[in-house]
């Protein structure tokens, strides 16, 4: 899984680059439950149209993504977690 | 950033699978590149997605060239779609006998499921898609059945890995032992010469500096030329970050288990004066060393 830092990395360099850099960490795939991916916690429709967004458009989808990180930090999970250790594919 | 055309879209996927274009027909729509196939569950998922609304579904896949992140979707996008498949004139033999010896997957240490070939574009053609008409050009060097596409009138190129924001794919017939060099730099050559406003890459962000683009990869190309070693290793980092970019964390034993039939990354480690598993090796403290990897007791994990 990717490390904390190079996610924080990436996260903080989405307020200054442009464009504004992907959260994809090839994960690629989508939780039931959640209806997020399980590598960069974007929603489907955040990931498929990404591409076409504008910058600004992307911090807000950054900052969606810490917020939903936050939160999970915040609960116990009982299910899959992208802070498990041990990601299998 | 204007807007693209309605009727086409651009799904930007990862190093692992390709970006998709999806280009809308009335009720049909085009899928150009279809990614990785450990992730064709969520290519299918992003293509239903991108055409929600639009009263359009997948009818056909184009293929730019076979690399396992351009076409590794092709099998279950048709499985969910029933899509028709067209791939480059010049691959149509090797695809219809599905040759794994001529195919690029297992040479690379990737796969890819098998699929057929409906119908075939070459240099020259005219392809329809979005409502608009691309010409298909050769551009070899990255692969030599590679294809690009160009659309005159909104200033567009599908440029598949000839050209990315910050460089484009190895050169994989020299790591043959075969002439790639010369081809990619006709290729970016073409692309300054079509009139290119925006580009639709295979990897990375669309982008509309096409100037700026044009001259990274130059430069890169020239740095390649000027030291093959050097290419070559970069080629043996690159396979070995994408595998560890499908599979996430590996024994270092495996890896080399599972590199011990990728043709093309021998050649890579013999171009690059190193005995193969002490290429393998050099390739992956190396990108451990640059934090693209990390290491936790015998196994490599994806960073």
């Amino acid at each position: 899984m990717t490390s904390p830092q190079r996610r924080d990395e990436r996260g903080a360099a989405a307020s200054t680059a442009s464009p504004v850099a992907s959260p994809c960490i090839s994960v690629c795939r989508i939780e039931p439950a959640s209806g997020l991916c399980e590598g960069c916690l974007r929603t489907i429709d955040e990931i498929a149209g990404w591409g076409t967004l504008s910058d600004d458009a992307r911090r807000k989808v950054w900052d969606a993504i810490d917020e939903r990180r936050a939160q999970r930090a915040a609960r116990p999970q009982a299910g899959s977690d992208v802070r498990a250790a041990g990601r299998h594919r | 950033m204007k807007p693209l055309p309605a009727s086409l879209r651009f799904i930007e996927r990862d190093w692992l699978s390709s970006n998709q274009i999806v280009g809308i027909d009335g009720e049909r729509a085009t899928i150009v590149d279809t990614g990785y196939a450990t992730r064709a569950a969520t290519t299918v998922d992003l293509v239903t997605r991108a055409l929600a609304g639009t009263g359009a579904t997948p009818a056909r896949i184009v293929n730019t060239h076979l690399h396992s992140d351009h076409c590794g979707g092709n099998r279950a996008l048709v499985d969910a779609f029933g899509c028709t498949i067209t791939i480059p004139e010049a691959s149509a033999d090797v695809v219809a006998q599905w040759d794994e010896s001529r195919l690029s997957f297992a040479a690379t240490g990737q796969h890819c499921p098998r699929f057929a070939c409906d119908a075939t574009i070459r240099p020259g053609d005219t392809l329809r898609l979005g409502g608009l008409d691309w010409n298909v050009h050769a551009a070899p060097g990255h692969d030599p059945d590679s294809v690009i596409l160009h659309c005159e009138r909104e200033r567009l190129l599908i440029s598949a890995d000839a050209l990315w924001e910050t460089g484009f794919g190895i050169v994989f017939p020299e790591i043959d032992g075969e002439s790639g060099f010369d081809e990619q730099h006709a290729v970016l050559d073409l692309i300054e010469r079509l009139g290119v406003e925006r580009v639709l890459p295979g990897h990375g962000a669309l982008f509309d500096d096409v100037h700026g683009a044009l001259a990274r990869a130059r430069a890169r190309l020239e740095s390649m030329r000027s030291d093959p070693q050097r290419h070559a290793r970069h080629a043996l980092k690159v396979l070995v970050k994408f595998m560890l970019l499908d599979v996430a964390r590996i024994r270092e034993d495996a890896l080399h288990e599972r590199a011990h039939a990728a043709v093309v990354m021998r050649s890579a480690a013999r171009q690059a004066g190193m005995d193969y598993a002490q290429a393998l090796k050099w390739a992956t403290d190396s990108l451990v060393g640059q934090g693209l990897l990390r290491r936790e007791g015998v196994e490599l994990v994806d960073v």
